[in-house]
């Protein structure tokens, strides 16, 4: 697969749950590989849908569609310093955000799958335990 | 309507945008569908375009779960993505009420 830009930040406080989707993917903004409305747009199908991104207790991952302004395929955490409520009636507090884009509908394909791989073997728990940011990032680049 | 004998199961995997978090959802119950034996065709959406396909089994986030009645006999709402074992219990226990596991 073509390399994803892979991203991190840590010991975020966001005061809510919007803010830990635009803190998820800021470092994606900075970098270019998404535009500034994309955390818009996962927050607004989240508005409509529901928390949709809150996959399993405490993990988040928020992403829209390619052409929600996605540029290229990647991939970020925000790891959380106070965890946030999306209003799921299970998952709740989330203290890991991921947020990934995919600039069309299969280029993702084996970095979800390596996402899911990681997740499965602790991948939350090692970026909570992430001294920093570049070990979180570096805990992050084992999945791309 | 039960699948019949000679085709997989068909599974449709829902989330509120059909690239991310239904995917992961897809990847976890085939494997937990392939542990129980069952032979599956699981595929991914999101939630409006579930509302025009069909299929044995619908998986998805428990707030879906009332959008897809008209999509599959069983709906299983689902709330950890990531809990494989879980998934795999939730599906044993709808198959079998089905009379699609032996």
């Amino acid at each position: 697969m073509t390399a994803p830009v892979i991203d991190a930040v840590v010991d975020v406080r966001a005061a809510d749950w919007r803010g830990a989707v635009h803190a998820a993917c800021a470092p994606l903004v900075s970098d270019g590989a998404l535009e500034p409305r994309y955390p818009e747009r996962c927050i607004a199908i989240a508005e409509e849908h529901g928390p949709y991104m809150v996959l399993a207790p405490g993990i988040a991952l928020a992403h829209a569609r390619p052409e929600d302004g996605a540029l290229a395929l990647c991939l970020s955490a925000a790891v959380l310093a106070t965890p946030v409520e999306f209003g799921h009636d299970q998952n709740d507090p989330v203290d890991v955000v991921l947020a990934f884009g995919s600039p069309d509908d299969a280029a993702h394909l084996a970095l979800l799958q390596s996402l899911a791989e990681h997740l499965l073997d602790g991948l939350a728990d090692e970026l909570r335990l992430a001294p920093d940011r570049a070990a979180a990032v570096r805990a992050l680049a084992a999945v791309g | 309507m039960s699948p019949a004998p000679n085709r997989p199961l068909t599974v449709l995997a829902v989330c509120g945008v059909g690239m991310g978090s239904s995917l992961i959802l897809k990847m976890n119950a085939e494997k937990a569908l392939k542990s129980l034996g069952v032979e599956a065709k699981v595929e991914h959406t999101d939630v409006s375009s579930a509302r025009g396909m069909r299929a044995d089994v619908a998986i998805a986030q428990g707030l879906h779960a009332d959008d897809l009645g008209s999509v599959a006999p069983v709906v299983l709402p689902i709330s950890n993505f990531m809990d494989v074992d879980g998934l795999r219990r939730q599906l044993e226990e709808a198959l079998r009420a089905q009379g699609w596991l032996s």
